[in-house]
């Protein structure tokens, strides 16, 4: 061929090879950044902290009509920008209590539940069957013919659970319509490979190969949930386009029509993980570019000839979390031992790095010299040679705060003050040294009887919430004309032991 | 490619800062370089072991070897 180029074996001198390593650094903890803000909360939704601890108790649950709305506002306009056929749905895990469910609903979100548990409560909300997307790897029979009765969306999770449902199609002679719930790796963490089945290595397409034996069940979507905050919108781009591929593997072997593809939730709130360097407001993707990496993934890959499947969401953090604070109050001061202190400025030892004294100023305690990171535009006090540093119990604990496992909240003081700030560990109350719900946080000094705000904490932690040693708070709502209304009461001693029986012979102590 | 790989920063003398996480790194000069055709979109092994082999003074197996487990950490790191 005479217009082809033949590569020419480059006879350049090669450059010297040294292994090729990445080093992490360890310097300087002296960083704008890795405090956090300092600023107070002394309302929510125009209502003071102060009097709805006085009014509703402390611990307070505190939720924002106003804001869950705006963001389940938002979140949709930002989705039916970018594609003509959008639907959320609630899920209910994040948060199911009635008000807030309800609240979704009336803005437009069907229910996405998990368990029988969940389907009951949604149904019991008002939701139909049709309206109702059943997850989960444990749905019990019971349940499936109740969802399938009901004409729910049941989402397949497993093996098991497709047999299940053939069988008692075959039993009633129907047609029972199904989605399969796959899980892919993205190569932007870690795959759920506990859920579904693997968009992988084959095992979807096999399942695929067997539906196209069963008469009884007919394929109507495919879901996919890559998991829960995720930073990286490329991870929807990678899950939608395999979506896209297996339906339309799905329909090559006359399965379908595919009317749907979920893609689940797992979109990032403004919470901060812990370990996690710049504030959230850099961090977290907007939910625009989320919408648009689905959206234009489907479309750009979706068959022309075919109509555009419906995108079912099941966001739920993003849309909650952002609208739940916790008041609390410090019930005790203390302070704490710091390891290495003698060795390294207090303040950087605290955050496990080593760094320089930036500046030296008399500290507003007047208890002597103290370091601070003002240059830094932060104001954290510790005192030179000090060994110790704050620390302050809370009446809430990590019983309330499920996800402080995952997650720092903000906390800031309810009141303003002039005080600096230094490096406070916030114990809970719980008799287990595990509950602590933040190592440092930037805190004034604070004093028996003061509020504490934690935010954002309004997904998963109300009802991952534990009755341990202490009874669960209330939950109040604002609602958006700015008055609190209790959508959950404080627990009792009747209410906790409400399901405990006592044989007779145990009924008296002695 | 993932954002984080996009996002990160590098200088000429191997300095990385992750601007997601706060993390900095020193890199190896053929670190640096892998990490550069990385982020110009060469992301395969295969190629990253071609271009290794023809711009460095360096045999087949062990540029193999050294390649995965740069990887394997890069990946680690959330840079792929
Ligand atoms: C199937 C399913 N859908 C939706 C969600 C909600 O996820 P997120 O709160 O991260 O949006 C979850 C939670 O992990 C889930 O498992």
């Amino acid at each position: 061929m005479s217009g082809s180029i033949i590569p020419i074996k480059t006879t350049l001198v090669k450059l010297a090879y040294v292994t090729p390593t990445i080093r992490r650094l360890d310097a300087g903890g002296g960083n704008p950044f890795r405090h956090g803000h300092t600023n107070a909360c002394t309302q929510i939704d125009g209502v003071s902290v102060a009097s709805l601890a006085k009014e509703f108790g402390s611990p307070l649950f505190v939720f924002s009509e106003a804001t869950l709305r705006r963001k389940y506002r938002e979140a949709h306009r930002a989705f039916a920008r970018h594609y003509p056929d959008v639907q959320f749905a609630w899920s209910y895990k994040t948060n199911y209590l009635n008000a807030i469910c309800n609240a979704f609903h009336q803005e437009g979100a069907i229910a996405e539940v998990v368990s029988d548990f969940e389907y009951e409560k949604a149904r019991h909300n008002g939701i139909p069957g049709r309206d109702i997307i059943f997850n989960g790897p444990y749905k019990s029979r019971e349940s499936l013919m109740r969802a399938i009765d009901e004409k729910a969306m049941i989402q397949v999770d497993n093996l098991d659970e497709l047999l299940t449902l053939t069988d008692i199609a075959k039993q009633r002679s129907i047609v029972v319509p199904i989605a399969l719930r796959i899980h892919i790796n993205t190569h932007t963490h870690e795959v759920w490979s506990k859920f579904g089945f693997s968009g992988d290595n084959g095992e979807a397409e096999q399942i695929l190969r067997r539906l196209t034996t069963l008469d009884c069940l007919r394929l109507r979507g495919l879901h996919c949930h890559v998991g829960t905050f995720i930073l990286d919108p490329v991870a929807y781009r990678i899950a939608a386009s395999r979506l896209v591929e297996l339906a339309v593997t799905a329909q090559a072997m006359n399965l379908g029509p595919i009317e749907y593809l979920n893609l689940g939730g797992g979109f990032a709130s403004k919470a901060r993980l812990h370990g996690q360097y710049l504030p959230p407001d850099q961090v977290t993707p907007s939910i625009d570019s989320y919408a648009e990496a689905i959206c234009s993934t489907i479309q750009t890959l979706w068959p022309t000839s075919q109509k555009l499947p419906r995108l079912y969401l099941e966001t739920g953090r993003a849309l909650i979390d952002e609208a739940g604070w916790l008041i609390s109050t410090v019930v005790a001061v203390k302070t704490r031992p710091i390891q290495g202190a003698t060795t390294l400025p207090i303040a950087m030892a605290a955050y496990g790095k080593g760094g320089q004294d930036l500046t030296q100023s008399r500290s507003a305690h007047g208890k002597g010299l103290s370091h601070s990171l003002s240059a830094y535009g932060k104001n954290i006090h510790t005192q030179r040679g000090a060994l110790t540093h704050n620390a302050i119990v809370i009446d809430a604990g990590v019983h309330l705060l499920y996800t402080a496992t995952w997650y720092q909240p903000t906390i800031l003081p309810a009141k303003a003050t002039a005080d600096p700030l230094s490096a406070t560990t916030v114990y809970g109350c719980l008799c287990m040294n595990i509950d602590v719900v933040r190592e440092e946080a930037p805190l004034p000094s604070l004093t028996t009887g003061d509020q504490i705000v934690m935010h954002p904490v309004g997904a998963y932690n109300v009802t991952q919430a534990m009755q341990f040693i202490q009874y669960r708070p209330a939950v109040v709502m604002i609602d958006e004309a700015g008055c609190p209304r209790i959508i959950r009461r404080k627990e009792d001693l009747r209410y906790v032991q409400e399901m405990e029986e006592m044989p007779a012979h145990l009924a008296k102590p002695n | 490619m993932s954002a984080k790989l996009d996002d990160l920063l590098l200088n000429d003398r191997g300095f990385a800062f992750d601007a997601v996480d706060g993390e900095s790194y020193q890199l190896s000069p053929t670190a640096l370089q892998l990490v550069r055709w990385m982020q110009a979109g060469d992301l395969e092994e295969a190629v990253l072991l071609d271009r290794l082999m023809d711009s460095y003074e360096v045999d087949e197996h062990t540029a193999r070897r050294d390649l995965d487990s740069f990887l394997s950490t890069a990946r680690e790191l959330g840079w792929s």
